[in-house]
């Protein structure tokens, strides 16, 4: 070692050169950067199509609901990305107002029947996601229960402690298991079966599917879900039952929308009319992805994903947005205390 | 103030004065000015001072919860975890093991810390959570782990470590001649024990309960998995309340809140234990004593606890272990290596990102840390307290404190750094110097001035002296550091979960989707590659040292 000859400014130098080093930024290629609620793998399916078909490479992240919607609001000034892919419908109304998004109607989104879209073009559908319940099969059985199929089920005492759900404060999963409740029994009423509820469950995820394996696995007998992650669930192998309340349930629209200010617009509009188009909702089937697409254009053959038995309440999704966080305040004041 | 005084009327050496400016700008950029913009978010409101936001906050009932839970946990952990920690401490040091025992000791209580954060609290749901493993295999009855019980346990397990190295130390550092003289007078193994052991080791002991209240007041991670909805503490609230109700400023206000109990424990032991002087090395004492038993009955006592909680662990690291190579956890336990497959392909990424940060964190943080660390132990050095303080000062906030701070601060304004892998470097280098620091200003204390005065008088520059006298000197001080800083670079969540981006991602945080996106073997998978890339890193540190500084000498 010939540290001997180092001067203090070596030491400075050093200093500053290794800060130099730190601050170095990547390369600026025009890339897509996105948002999404979706999993890693539903994601992946769709961001890597799009790559294949157009060579644009996309940055993506994957958030919760209210996660993605903080972040585009601390980062109004400087967005981070261009678009966000597969948040909930709602989140995107209540971010209207907020300047989040800007109004663009992708090329052949005439196609998706008005209701799964924004008349503006703020938000465009692309999945329909029901709320369901799913049981651990095993716990039903070993109890002499039928799978539940009434909101009413729920509050029999034999799932003292054993139900899991989502956190109405991070969840967007939580947010439609309360509209659902709201639309089948009215805001009071839906409040007051909550607070009878909340004795037999046994702990609030932060997301929505957090509660899946805990019951897949026996850890819980069950608890409200989005269709999406329970037939992931049955997918993977794991014995569980789902089931419907006679009641009725809403279903969630996933949707998509143009980031306000995004550095990267012409990609941004590119992704979206490609993912408009019938093409993208094929991947759902192909890639095993259990959404409902919202272009009644595209076939389904999985029964699982067949509503015409079920009771899917219309959802008013304007009064939805504008009313998220009463209904979230009033999920934390009168439920959890 | 007694910070801002300096009674010091020597001149600084003039070399040391780009250094020090620099080390200003840099602390003045990354440690005050995100503080400053938090404040300014908390009491600012339309240009003029209101304590609105915080009156706010407090009239939810949950947050007033949050603060009052968050403490009472704190308090128990540092209990519990002060207690296990000088069990395992007085094992190591006073009960005559074979060395090889004491080597698995080590190890075994290494493993909750450098393992990342949400681990060990998902082993435990497994093991003893409603329906575990652990539970069916002794029979006993389910019982609800979410909440107080389950955090409590989890943050001991993760926690006591720190306290069974502080008090190993001090223990270690007790002249055992005090207490063989004592036997031999008569005394009984009790009686030495509480007259001189326990006394000599109170401050270490205070210490490393004050250690564990701020680490169990900041931590996030195992709150977010274990302490559900019964339980709030303000940490995660603070995160609910940004990433679920967007709202920024009361996540601000919430951090600001859990600001002030982290500052009074850092005041506490900065004032009340730094001042009292509790390790006697003297560096002439005689040959050591043999180690001290505390009596058969009570070291078979000692021993069973420590073989009941090593077991536990090794237990809950196994579960992790067998996860990530079972394909579905529970249902089709057939062996597979298809999780690391994932891990390798879909996480290369992120494991590239870690790495590469962790890395050139490591490395500014030290050369920040041994520049701060030998300043501040220099007696002329103007303004050294409040230096010393600043720099330490991302450390003792909270991690959630100084994310916010950072997204606060560097989202907007003069200097906009969301989205590079910069703020996510500047951040785990200024928050995780300070173990750095703080092990070489006190190996600064232990080294005479004459050595490096020697050095100078025989006419070698204060650099010289520098590099070939005192760095070898401070060197394990200095690995110590470099471990810490890369370790945590690796595993901290509570910070960086507010400032990962497209672009740049964490393991830690990757492991967080995968829980949240039940992917649990993938998980456990993404674990056990970031243990084992942990443990390969000290490897390599300890080794560099060795080979730059072959002639120094180990403490211990």
């Amino acid at each position: 070692m010939t540290t001997f000859k180092f001067g203090s400014k070596v030491l400075f130098l050093t200093l500053l050169s290794s800060i130099l080093l730190g601050g170095i930024s990547f390369a600026a290629q025009p890339e897509l950067n996105a948002y999404t609620i979706w999993s890693e793998r539903y994601a992946n399916a769709v961001f890597s199509a799009f790559t294949e078909e157009t060579g644009i490479k996309v940055n993506w992240m994957r958030f919760s609901s209210g996660e993605v919607q903080a972040r585009l609001e601390a980062e109004k000034k400087n967005p981070q990305v261009d678009v966000v892919f597969g948040n909930m419908a709602e989140a995107f109304i209540n971010g209207i107002p907020k300047g989040l998004f800007e109004p663009y109607m992708p090329e052949g989104s005439n196609q998706i029947p008005e209701k799964f879209r924004d008349k503006n073009g703020y938000w465009t559908g692309v999945a329909i996601d029901p709320i369901c319940f799913m049981f651990n099969a095993k716990f039903l059985k070993d109890h002499g229960l039928e799978a539940p199929t009434s909101w009413k089920d729920l509050l029999n005492p034999a799932y003292k402690s054993q139900l899991q759900m989502a956190d109405a404060r991070t969840s967007g999963t939580a947010m439609y298991r309360i509209l659902s409740l709201v639309e089948a029994m009215g805001e009071d009423e839906a409040y007051s079966y909550q607070r009878d509820l909340n004795k037999n469950v046994q702990v609030y995820t932060k997301s929505g599917a957090g509660g899946a394996l805990p019951i897949a696995r026996g850890q819980a007998a069950g608890g409200i879900f989005f269709l999406v992650d329970a037939l992931e669930m049955q997918q993977k192998g794991y014995d569980i039952a789902i089931s419907y309340p006679v009641d009725g349930v809403v279903a969630g629209i996933e949707a998509m929308a143009l980031v306000s200010g995004a550095k990267h617009p012409d990609l941004a509009k590119k992704f979206l009319d490609w993912a408009s188009t019938e093409r993208m909702q094929r991947i759902y089937e192909e890639s095993q992805i259990n959404l409902i697409p919202s272009n009644p254009n595209v076939k389904i053959s999985n029964p699982g994903l067949d509503m015409s038995k079920v009771n899917v309440l219309p959802l008013d999704i304007k009064w939805a947005g504008e009313n998220r966080e009463r209904l979230v305040e009033r999920w934390i004041n009168e439920v959890l205390k | 103030m007694k910070y801002l005084s300096s009674n010091n009327t020597k001149r600084l050496d003039r070399s040391l004065i780009p250094v020090l400016a620099v080390l200003w700008a840099l602390l003045g950029l990354f440690v005050l000015y995100p503080l400053m913009r938090l404040l300014y978010i908390v009491f600012i409101v339309e240009g003029s001072f209101t304590l609105s936001n915080l009156s706010e906050v407090f009239t939810n009932w949950y947050n007033r919860k949050a603060l009052l839970d968050s403490l009472i946990l704190a308090t128990s952990v540092a209990i519990s975890g002060t207690f296990l920690g000088f069990i395992f401490a007085f094992a190591e040091t006073r009960i005559s093991l074979p060395r090889i025992v004491k080597w698995f000791i080590g190890a075994i209580v290494v493993l909750p810390f450098v393992s990342p954060p949400f681990t060990s609290s998902i082993a435990l749901t497994l093991a003893i959570g409603p329906n575990g493993l652990l539970l069916k295999l002794l029979g006993i009855p389910d019982f609800n782990i979410y909440g107080f019980w389950g955090t409590w346990l989890a943050e001991t397990l993760t926690y006591f470590p720190i306290a069974f190295l502080t008090l190993a130390a001090v223990l270690n550092a007790i002249d055992q001649n005090l207490e063989d003289a004592a036997m031999s007078m008569g005394s009984s193994r009790w009686r030495t024990f509480h007259t001189i052991t326990l006394p000599l080791s109170a401050p270490g002991i205070a210490n490393a309960f004050l250690l564990l209240f701020g680490c169990s007041l900041a931590d996030f991670a195992t709150p977010l998995v274990m302490a559900g909805h019964t339980f709030p503490v303000l940490t995660t609230q603070a995160y609910l309340q940004i990433t679920g109700m967007y709202d920024l400023q009361g996540g601000a206000t919430l951090s600001f809140i859990l600001l002030i109990p982290a500052l009074l424990v850092y005041l506490l032991q900065h004032y009340w234990i730094e001042k009292r002087s509790y390790v006697t090395v003297t560096g002439k004492s005689g040959g050591r004593g043999s180690a001290r038993g505390a009596g058969t009955v009570l070291e078979t006592l000692i021993l069973l606890l420590i073989s009941i909680i090593s077991l536990f662990i090794i237990f809950l690291y196994s579960m992790i272990f067998f996860g990530s190579l079972v394909k579905v956890w529970g249902v089709d336990n057939s062996f597979t290596l298809e999780n690391y497959v994932y891990v390798f392909t879909v996480g290369k990424e992120a494991i590239k990102d870690t790495l590469l940060i962790a890395v050139t964190s490591t490395f500014l943080g030290s050369v920040i840390g041994i520049c701060i660390g030998y300043l501040v132990s220099r007696p002329d050095l103007p303004w050294r307290k409040t230096l010393e303080f600043t720099s330490l000062l991302n450390y003792v906030l909270p991690g959630t404190v100084v994310g916010i701070a950072y997204v606060v601060a560097f989202n907007s304004g003069p200097l906009v750094l969301t989205g590079t892998m910069f703020i996510i470097v500047a951040l785990c280098a200024f928050r995780y110097d300070a173990a750095g620091i703080r092990a070489i200003v006190a190996s600064m204390q232990q080294i005479d001035t004459s050595i490096e005065e020697a050095s100078l008088s025989l006419g070698a520059s204060r650099a010289t002296t520098f590099f070939r006298v005192t760095l070898p000197l401070i060197a394990p001080a200095v690995t110590t550091g470099m471990r810490y800083l890369f370790v945590v670079s690796m595993t901290a969540v509570s910070a960086i979960i507010f400032l990962v981006s497209v672009r740049w991602s964490l393991l830690t945080v990757r492991i967080l989707e995968c829980i949240t996106e039940l992917l649990f073997a993938q998980a456990a998978a993404f674990s056990v590659v970031l243990v084992l890339i942990v443990f390969a890193a000290m490897g390599i540190i300890a080794l560099m040292f060795r080979l730059i500084y072959p002639n120094y000498m180990r403490a211990r």
